[in-house]
């Protein structure tokens, strides 16, 4: 009675798909707010590096692929980007807030944690307001580009330590936050235009 | 300590009313609350859902125009205590989470009352759709993991263990196998009866949330396993309602339900680490106690019968949400290869069962096998949470 699994063709799921990608992002951040709040000492700085980059790529590539297209996909809807681009900016305040404090301050933890829940509530409502139009409105084909540019800017994130880089020279080339959103934007752009992202 | 719900008087029924500010109830943190106090939220409102709709169905069968109208009242009250006990749910989580919570409460809570039912028919009852349910929880945990990239271990905390049970596309059995014999209401034991109430409520809401949140995916594979899962808890409910002796009047079935949300409020009171939440079942058991002997003065009155005959006099022990690991581990090993035949069950695929197996799967995998077969594509492997060991299924074990 246990033959299951396995046998079905079924293919992936689309990697192709812009919103799909997103939504495990906003997993991995999630998974980071875990790491960060269950680790101490050097592993918590760690942690709390991964996501601050993980969050600057994210929100980068959200400004750079899927705002500006959803406020002109939806006309008038653009009072619903405005709303997240407000949400963003408060938070990009808060992660600057706690980068200053440092993670050994004793008020480090409970600022995280309302970081976490406006961060959790801007992600479900970009599920729920944005991303649906997306999918709903959106060729094919530039979803395709749209995924290509999110990947790319993914490809600045690393989710997971990476022993001897993480701390190293290697830590200190991606530099600040800025920098590795100044990058992911780079890089972002050229994804989208190589990739006819003017269409 | 004994606690007689008959014989206390809870808040008067026209001060039970709450206005939209008391209504207004703060939601749980979904990463960080303890995950059994999600699963009483879940029950209690299964519970609610059914006092509401059980009401309506009495008021529909019901040509007295004063006993509609007491029927309204205290119905109206339940449908509050529905609203403040499911707006405790967070708006942050999603469907998926919410759904996985509900497969821990079906998990947890059908294995408690498996333990602790003194019927070995009705016990077997459960044993049987536990299994399930606990497979459902490892298919959903596996879609989670495709949509939101997150661990379902992040939802039930190490508490309940995520692996395979009864193969999900083997539990589509022909709906006449789905009906079992009732207990005697003459003869039953009072405990049999409150469990039979709670675990056929918790079910009941289960597939009311599928085949309403099921469609609200985009995702082809979410949509379709809500579909599959969805229908298989129509079959549970077949299965669980089934235990319920009919021959019960509705005066006293309307007894029975106010004294099960009398034992359950009690009961959650007791354990809940929420002071929040547990503020809400001590008002709630406050508000049944009322309820409870509106139905009885009624019951006395239409059915010249007192509820104390028919109820017990005092509640049975609290039921608990706790770990069942060992007992799961142990039905698992014992009774996956089960499936049911008219009102009994049978460990060989007969003939009724092959034709509906058939006929459903139309010869392609069930979508509950194509989540597994999406996860491997994607991640390698499929989800699991073994904190006690290897499977204890050798065929089942994950191929490393």
């Amino acid at each position: 009675m246990t033959e299951q699994a396995e046998q079905s063709d079924a293919p992936p799921i689309d990697d192709n798909d812009v919103v799909a990608l997103l939504m495990r992002q906003h997993g991995e951040i999630r998974n980071l707010f875990d790491q960060v709040e269950t680790t101490t000492g050097e592993e918590r700085k760690d942690a709390f590096r991964r996501l601050v980059r993980m969050l600057a790529v994210h929100e980068t590539a959200e400004e750079e692929v899927v705002h500006p297209f959803a406020r002109k996909a939806f006309g008038d809807a653009g009072q619903v980007v405005a709303d997240r681009l407000e949400e963003e900016r408060l938070a990009k305040e808060k992660l600057s807030a706690l980068e200053d404090m440092g993670t050994e301050d004793a008020a480090f933890l409970p600022a995280l944690l309302e970081l976490r829940t406006d961060v959790m509530e801007h992600a479900r409502s970009e599920e729920r307001y944005e991303f649906a139009h997306l999918r709903r409105s959106t060729d094919p084909e530039r979803l395709v580009t749209m995924a290509k540019a999110v990947r790319a800017a993914e490809a600045m994130a690393p989710t997971h330590p990476h022993p001897g880089v993480e701390s190293g020279a290697k830590n200190m080339a991606l530099g600040p936050v800025a920098a590795v959103m100044d990058r992911t934007r780079d890089a972002v752009r050229k994804a989208m235009g190589k990739d006819g992202g003017k269409a | 300590m004994s606690f007689n719900p008959l014989e206390q008087r809870g808040i008067p029924l026209d001060r039970q009313l709450r206005n939209w500010r008391e209504l207004n109830v703060a939601p749980i943190d979904p990463d960080h609350c303890d995950p059994y106090t999600r699963c009483r939220i879940i029950t209690m409102n299964g519970i609610e859902v059914e006092a509401i709709m059980f009401s309506h169905q009495m008021a529909r069968h019901c040509p007295d125009l004063a006993v509609k109208q007491q029927l309204a009242r205290t119905r109206y009250i339940e449908a509050q205590q529905q609203k403040a006990v499911n707006w405790l749910l967070p708006g942050v989580s999603s469907v998926l989470e919410t759904t996985i919570a509900y497969e821990q409460v079906a998990v947890d809570l059908t294995a408690w009352v498996a333990r602790m039912e003194p019927d070995s028919y009705l016990q077997q009852a459960y044993q049987f759709g536990v299994l399930e349910d606990f497979d459902h929880l490892y298919r959903y945990a596996n879609l989670y993991e495709i949509i939101e990239h997150r661990k379902a271990e992040k939802i039930v905390d190490g508490l309940t263990e995520v692996m395979p049970g009864r193969p999900t596309p083997l539990h589509h059995r022909a709906p006449v196998d789905n009906v079992r014999e009732p207990y005697d209401k003459n003869t039953v034991n009072p405990l049999s009866r409150l469990h039979a109430l709670t675990i056929m409520s918790a079910e009941q809401q289960t597939m009311n949330f599928y085949m309403n949140t099921g469609p609200t995916y985009m995702e082809p594979i979410a949509r379709q396993l809500y579909q599959e899962i969805g229908l298989i808890e129509e079959e549970h409910v077949t299965h669980y309602e089934s235990l319920v002796d009919p021959g019960e009047s509705w005066w006293e079935q309307l007894v029975h339900h106010e004294y099960n949300e009398c034992y359950l409020y009690h009961s959650f009171m007791q354990q809940e680490s929420d002071p929040k939440v547990k503020a809400i079942w001590e008002l709630h058991l406050n508000m049944e106690l009322e309820h409870l002997h509106i139905a009885a003065d009624l019951m006395r009155r239409y059915d010249g019968r007192e509820a104390a005959e028919v109820c017990a006099p005092s509640l049975p022990n609290v039921l608990t949400f706790e770990p069942n690991k060992g007992y799961l581990r142990e039905l698992i090993a014992n009774q996956l290869d089960l499936t049911t035949l008219g009102t009994g069950y049978v460990r060989e695929a007969h003939e009724r069962f092959e034709a509906m197996q058939e006929a459903i799967h139309g010869g392609e995998p069930a979508p509950s096998d194509q989540v597994l077969a999406q996860h491997d594509a994607m991640i390698g492997g499929d989800y699991r949470l073994e904190t006690e060991g290897e499977h204890p299924v050798p065929e089942l074990r994950s191929a490393k």
